[in-house]
């Protein structure tokens, strides 16, 4: 058999695997109104009235410190650790210390970084794992 | 000896790929379009394919996209565009391998069903292959370092992705292929003057844009 004639076979495993993986995808999606920040729950109003205000870009993105989050969750030795945001869609991201004092949480539960490119925005987060 | 037909057609194919990215991707984006399915469905494959048909050349693709990837580094917006970049090269070398690994250069026609197929498997594993490279250089190039698990997690987002531009390439492979049977071959004295003045267009309009978005 040619190789050629292997292709729409393994087109037709293409379709199948990226099929499931949406339907996977659908269903294992996370909704929920609360964040598990460093093993606790809170809403994103909560989040608000603890944290100190940041803001980036020239007033451009507004929320909360990231650091100052950890600080008020309970986080010792918060430079020891790092971070894992994770978002509803489990896309997820680890940041230092560091990136997290550049860093913000949206209204919208969005991470938002002065010092990282786009792909450390983290949508709809549902958890700040602390690791 | 150096074919200098196959250089300028690697020149201008690659030239055409890299504005669509920089250009046309940029207002897909803005429009809230899913931008890398219909860059990667429609623009590279569709311009990979139509140069792989005409030239029978292994290898040109993977200049194709080292020639797009280049034009990239001259729009360094959006993100990780260095990474984007070099996601860009691995798209040609992916559908080089592709192609190579299925002989598709021994046979003067294909069969419609294998050039939808074509266009699934190529679009997929470009698709899925771009992606792969982004999140993994993406962490490498900043201050945040790469995470294995950070990967992992995402693995089923990425494979879903790849489903609707893998539907795009369906369409546009044996599009091109249609296109193909029409000659459009140019004359040769024509060749030259317009690979070049296409390419030199595609770079002015992408460097321009450049500076006119640093400057405002």
């Amino acid at each position: 058999m040619g190789k050629d004639r292997l292709l729409p076979i393994l087109a037709l495993l293409i379709l199948l695997t990226a099929s499931g993986s949406s339907f996977y995808v659908y269903a294992t999606q996370t909704t929920t109104d609360t964040l598990l920040v460093n093993g606790q729950r809170y809403t994103i109003d909560q989040l608000f009235s603890l944290a100190q205000p940041r803001v980036l870009n020239d007033s451009q993105y507004n929320g909360i410190a990231l650091d100052d989050l950890m600080l008020k969750t309970g986080v010792s030795h918060p430079e020891q650790h790092t971070y894992t945001l994770r978002g509803a869609d489990n896309y997820e991201k680890t940041v230092s210390w560091d990136n997290m004092k550049n860093g913000l949480l949206t209204k919208n539960r969005e991470s938002i970084f002065s010092d990282l490119p786009n792909a450390f925005r983290v949508k709809d987060i549902v958890t700040i794992e602390v690791k | 000896m150096i074919n200098k037909k196959f250089i300028a057609g690697i020149i201008v194919f690659g030239s055409l790929w890299g504005f669509a990215e920089c250009i046309i991707g940029s207002l897909f984006r803005d429009a809230n379009l899913p931008a890398g399915a219909l860059m990667t469905g429609i623009f590279a494959i569709g311009l990979m394919t139509l140069s792989r048909v005409g030239f029978r050349q292994p290898g040109m693709q993977t200049g194709i996209g080292l020639v797009a990837g280049a034009l990239r580094f001259f729009n360094p917006f959006g993100g990780c565009f260095m990474c984007s970049a070099i996601a860009i090269m691995a798209e040609g070398l992916l559908f080089d391998l592709i192609w190579t690994g299925f002989s598709l250069d021994s046979k003067k026609t294909q069969s419609l069903t294998n050039q939808v197929s074509l266009g699934i498997v190529s679009t997929y594993f470009v698709y899925v292959g771009g992606y792969l490279v982004t999140q993994i250089l993406t962490p490498v190039f900043s201050s945040a370092s790469f995470h294995l698990e950070n990967l992992i997690a995402f693995i089923p987002q990425i494979l879903a992705s790849g489903l609707l531009a893998a539907l795009i390439g369906s369409v546009s492979v044996p599009v091109v292929f249609s296109v193909k049977r029409i000659d459009l071959a140019l004359k040769d004295r024509l060749y030259y003057p317009v690979t070049i003045g296409v390419s030199a267009v595609c770079w002015g309009i992408v460097i321009t844009n450049t500076i006119f978005i640093v400057w405002m």
